[in-house]
């Protein structure tokens, strides 16, 4: 359960048992010659065969543990910071509009290495900064609320 | 003398206001990338791959390829002043810049570093010039057995040299192809892999893959790391001392043949030029205990070398359509997104751009050497901005980059899932580069695949029966076997598997 090998192998493993199993139901050979199905069945065949053989390579050979990959500390709360305020500007921005939830982010993720009034003024200047650039230079819809921001 | 009429029509067009505009911009940015440590060309192209829709493909191409052969000059600066590499080209340069630093010799190991630049670019760039199109010419007989033949011995290439293991570069060549496939066929017209997703219908975006895997996944990785910055030293005085020109225009020489030579192979990188390099001027010294403690020769060859390694490895895209590192694959999905295909045609169709950008690169590293002497004190400065500071920042200008490629918020969500997914091939080991590279060759690998198929009524062995596509096939698998092998007696080369190109 501990080794992150194992499953990126299993992660592998599986997106290529998809494909070909879906690449099963495209026609291999035609009338006219090759079908769609001939190139990704070949592709994610031997994509199964080597991810075993991957997995099998980390369970017996190449041990990689979590606990040697995965940031501890601050490293690991700065990252888990990091990718949960990108979920939620995600999650939040059709509603708020660009700047808010950029700000948002913005300021999270800062939070651990500066002071709050500090995260604050740099996310909004950033933030405020880019929304310009793009919205009003460069003409991008970007998503914005009810007050067209 | 056709090549040299041609470059000077190209030099009209990149000498219009808005091109100067845009080779200096790309020059700057590859600078900037290539001075802070942790971010390197192609996390920097892939990022702002997006901004350049709408630019039109000359001033697209002229900004992105400035950026990639920017970021050799700016990697050279830290790894002198503050002995961290910029980028991975420069870790090398480490060795004996640095030590020239702390002797007060810093001005003379970047001054030297910025000559055999300007030199090696500009003798590789002039390479590119006339080897080109020749090549491009007889490339134009090939049929698409040939094709897929090379792009077989290209991906080979990635994962026999830039790998150290095999089966980890196999995967990750296969997932790439497999990626490519998503999408509509582009035969039969069928939605493949689209599992009822209407935003799948047209495959992955290339920016997306490649903004996700290169540029999330080093920002990731960066958030992780951020160590705390290094005051730099000053610089006085920008040339060597008189006994030191002799040895050092040597050494350049040497690192311009090499430099060259090894772009051309499909999956070297320009590190493994700049290694061979530093070890050729060792050998060849006179006192080779010199070396490490503040050589010139040791700044001076490794840092031509992987200058002229950028236009060498330009050859193969211009003129068989290969991308040969990261960097130059992300420069092939800026053609392709500017309905450009790189190839042997590519000089007969659209002479006025690919000359037009040959040309704007003489004119960046002009550029750059005005840039890098004078002001190596000023650059170094910018690698204080702190890793805590730049990283959001950088992905802020991601979303809005993954956004707008097609105003929607799907591409955002796919580049951090692409992201969070290099984040994790990278912690074991499993490379991105071929990922990349193999994805934006899928699609026409499959083409050619299936035409050549077509074309032999099913057999595989056709590919045989043709000299060109048999000899390279052929050539292919003794490289793959040899691989296989020395994977096998880890004898694998000391390049690390997945560095910025």
């Amino acid at each position: 359960m501990k080794n992150a090998g194992v499953w990126v192998g299993c992660f592998i493993f599986v997106f290529a048992l998809i494909i070909f199993s879906t690449a099963l139901t495209y026609e291999y050979y035609g009338s006219i010659g090759p079908g769609p199905g001939l190139f990704p069945l070949w592709l994610s065949g031997a994509l199964i065969v080597l991810s075993l053989l991957y997995i099998a390579e980390s369970m017996f050979k190449h041990k990689i543990s979590f606990s040697d990959i995965l940031p501890r500390g601050k490293g690991l709360r700065n990252t888990i910071l990091f990718i949960l305020s990108f979920i939620l500007f995600m999650i939040i921005v059709p509603a708020t509009g660009f700047c808010i939830a950029g700000i948002i982010m913005l300021f999270i993720v800062l939070l651990p290495s500066y002071k709050w009034y500090l995260c604050l003024g740099i996310s909004t200047t950033v933030t405020l900064f880019f929304f310009v650039v793009f919205y009003n230079l460069l003409k991008i819809p970007l998503p914005v609320n009810s007050l067209g921001w | 003398m056709e090549s040299f009429s041609l470059l000077l029509s190209g030099f009209e067009t990149a000498m219009s206001w808005s091109n100067l505009l845009y080779c200096l911009i790309g020059v700057t940015i590859g600078m900037l990338v290539g001075v802070l440590p942790g971010l390197g060309p192609t996390t920097a192209t892939a990022v702002l791959l997006p901004l350049t829709f709408g630019m039109g493909p000359i001033s697209a191409i002229i900004m992105l390829s400035g950026i990639y052969y920017g970021a050799m000059y700016g990697g050279t600066i830290t790894s002198v002043l503050i002995n961290t590499p910029g980028e991975s080209a420069s870790v090398i340069t480490c060795m004996d810049g640095h030590p020239l630093a702390k002797q007060g010799r810093a001005g003379a190991a970047l001054g030297v570093a910025g000559i055999g630049s300007f030199i090696g670019g500009t003798f590789s760039i002039l390479g590119l010039t006339f080897i080109g199109p020749p090549i491009a010419e007889f490339a134009l007989k090939f049929g698409p057995p040939e094709f897929f033949a090379l792009m077989v011995m290209g991906m080979i290439m990635v994962i026999g040299l830039m790998g150290q293991s095999l089966l980890r570069g196999l995967i990750a060549v296969l997932i790439g192809l497999t990626l490519a496939m998503i999408g509509m066929d582009p035969i039969t017209g069928l939605d493949r892999f689209t599992f009822g997703q209407a935003k799948l219908m047209e495959g992955f975006d290339f920016v997306m893959i490649a903004m996700g895997l290169f540029g999330m996944s080093e920002i990731l990785i960066g958030i992780e790391n951020q160590g705390k910055t290094q005051k730099p030293p000053k610089v006085k005085g920008v040339f060597p001392r008189k006994e030191e020109w002799s040895p050092a225009l040597k050494s350049i020489g040497r690192g311009t043949g090499l430099g060259f030579l090894t772009g051309l192979i499909p999956g070297t990188n320009s590190v493994i030029p700049a290694i061979m390099s530093y070890s050729l001027e060792k050998k060849l010294a006179k006192d080779p205990s010199r070396f490490g403690k503040g050589a010139i020769e040791g700044v001076a060859g490794p840092e031509t070398a992987n200058n002229s390694y950028c236009g060498g490895a330009l050859i193969p895209l211009f003129t068989l359509g290969l991308p040969s590192s990261p960097t130059i694959a992300v420069l092939l999905g800026a053609f392709i997104m500017n309905g450009l295909t790189p190839g042997p045609a590519l000089f007969q169709s659209n002479p006025d751009i690919v000359w037009a950008i040959i040309a704007s690169m003489f004119i960046g590293n002009f550029l750059l050497l005005v840039m890098n002497l004078p002001l190596a004190g000023v650059w170094a400065k910018i690698a204080m901005v702190p890793a805590k500071l730049l990283y959001p920042i950088i992905l802020l200008i991601a979303i809005l980059g993954s956004y707008s490629v097609n105003n929607s918020l799907w591409d955002v969500g796919a580049m951090l899932v692409f992201g969070v997914i290099g984040y994790f091939f990278k912690k074991v080991d499993i490379p991105i580069a071929p990922i990349v590279l193999t994805f934006v060759l899928g699609g026409l690998m499959e083409n050619s695949l299936l035409q050549s198929l077509a074309m032999f009524e099913g057999d595989v062995l056709g590919f045989f029966s043709r000299p060109i596509a048999g000899s390279v096939l052929v050539f292919s698998m003794v490289v793959f076997v040899f691989s296989l092998v020395s994977g096998f007696r880890k004898k694998k080369s000391m390049i690390a598997s997945d560095i910025e190109m």
